[in-house]
């Protein structure tokens, strides 16, 4: 699998080499629209491993490398809060722990499909000036046992996200580019 | 530069067709679209910042807060199966948003609204509920929510007292006995808050704080989220989430009141503060 984490970092950090001078603080629009493209594309990554995870096709050894990728999209720590229409608490998981359990579930076939949609909030800056958004995505989920046995259901997954300036030194030149993180999913069924 | 905005383009388009995403039920996705999915999407969707697939818009964009957009918008912000807000409040409520000369916009940092937040907690292993009370407070950088009130039920037993009846008190001439009296007094765990001055008001955060410190207080999990809004003059309203089948979904207006002045707007917080229950 390619890993394309590098080169969208580095693409985008071309992009604003020369400008960033004039943004110090505030994230402007043309910005935003820039952050969020990056953040979707990690939300499509993340998506797209979710899937492979889940998938009782995927080979063991793959499911594994799979999880390692897909750990690498997110801010140590991360954590997933899961809930259902029968079960209103929140049950936290890590996100390994997470994978783990989704690699593990008991069905014989598992598809796992993503609706077209997406919402994406303002960025809003934390104390330690990291600025902070939510993606919001759904999934539908569908597990069907050898004995006929079928379990569906539609989440909706509230997605953290980080983004942060960065620095780095390319042939003696700074430069800055913003990157962004995973951070905790909220994950709610939904009757919707 | 040029070369590389098309290499970057290329590069999306390729990545969203390995994605492979299973287009599902367009009738099920409009009803997605239809849903007010975050708090965020209710502040533009209440302010006209934004288009119906979600794309934010804008102040060089014409449709940024337009009046028509906004009464779009705002009709279908209200928990339409809530009988006990009537169509006139409503209306009433809409005609002041939308005031000609002076429309009124929900600031994220404007402060005048809170969260609260329904948890449960263990209290020496036995399930709690507490409430949270919480707001935005600007720190260094940028903001955060912070906790501005606590309620739990489990605490109103710590200072319980009958002030109809006589009760246990310290006679007026107890200093002549250099409070010797309080041995006795402080004897039944009960009976402690009979002692404290009338004009004292239970604090439960400083308890809560305490009890988690002691390490009595162990935190399960969040059960119900709320927000209080009072930044609409002359009006309050709560926003709950709704998780229901149809298009009435997401973060919606299922409260509304008209407060007239600010001795009524006190009586509300109190109310919505455990205070007066």
């Amino acid at each position: 699998m390619i890993n394309y984490k590098n080169i969208y970092a580095l693409l985008f950090g071309l992009l604003i080499i020369g400008n960033v001078a004039a943004q110090k603080d505030d994230v402007s629009p043309e910005r935003k629209q820039a952050i969020d493209s990056l953040a979707l594309e990690k939300v499509r990554d993340l998506s797209k491993y979710i899937s492979i995870i889940g998938s009782k096709k995927t080979p063991f050894s793959e499911a594994q490398r799979v999880m390692d990728r897909a750990e690498e999209l997110f801010a140590t720590d991360s954590e997933m809060g899961v809930s259902s229409l029968n079960r209103k608490e929140i049950t936290y998981y890590k996100v390994r722990k997470y994978f783990d359990r989704l690699m593990a579930l008991n069905y014989d076939r598992v598809t796992i499909s993503w609706y077209d949609i997406h919402y994406i909030s303002d960025l809003e800056r934390q104390p330690d000036g990291r600025y902070v958004g939510v993606v919001t995505i759904y999934q539908k989920f569908e597990g069907v046992s050898d004995d006929g046995m079928k379990y569906k259901d539609t989440t909706k997954k509230d997605i953290t996200i980080y983004v942060e300036r960065k620095k780095t030194q390319i042939q003696g030149r700074t430069i800055e580019f913003w990157d962004v993180l995973l951070g905790d999913i909220r994950v709610t069924e939904t009757r919707a | 530069m040029r070369f590389v905005n098309r290499l970057v383009l290329f590069l999306f388009m390729l990545i969203s067709h390995l994605v492979g995403a299973q287009l599902l039920d367009k009738d099920d996705e409009s009803k997605l679209y239809a849903e007010t999915k975050q708090v965020n999407q209710f502040f533009r969707r209440f302010n006209g910042e934004e288009d119906e697939k979600g794309d934010r818009y804008y102040p060089k964009d014409k449709q940024y807060r337009s009046e028509k957009l906004r009464k779009k918008y705002i009709g279908i912000l209200f928990d339409a199966s809530n009988r006990n807000v009537s169509a006139e409040l409503k209306t009433q409520f809409i005609k002041d948003v939308l005031d000609k000369t002076e429309p009124a916009i929900l600031d994220f940092h404007g402060g005048s609204w809170f969260a609260e937040v329904n948890t449960t907690f263990a209290m020496e292993g036995k399930s709690e509920p507490v409430t949270l009370f919480m707001e935005l407070e600007q720190d260094h950088l940028g903001s955060k929510w912070v906790i501005s009130k606590v309620h739990a039920n489990m605490f109103e037993s710590y200072f319980k007292r009958d002030t109809t009846k006589v009760g246990k008190f310290l006679h007026p001439l107890s200093h002549e006995l250099d409070f010797m009296n309080l041995r006795r007094a402080f004897s039944y765990t009960d009976s402690a808050s009979q002692f404290t001055v009338k004009r004292f008001v239970p604090d439960h955060l400083s308890v809560f704080l305490y009890e988690i410190k002691k390490g009595n207080l162990k935190f399960r999990t969040v059960e119900q989220l709320k927000f209080h809004f009072f930044q609409i003059n002359g009006w309050y309203f709560e926003l709950s989430e709704f998780n229901r089948p149809g298009y009435n979904t997401g973060w919606l207006i299922s409260n509304l009141v008209m407060v007239n002045n600010e001795s009524e707007k006190n009586l509300l917080l109190k109310y919505l503060y455990y205070e007066g229950k």
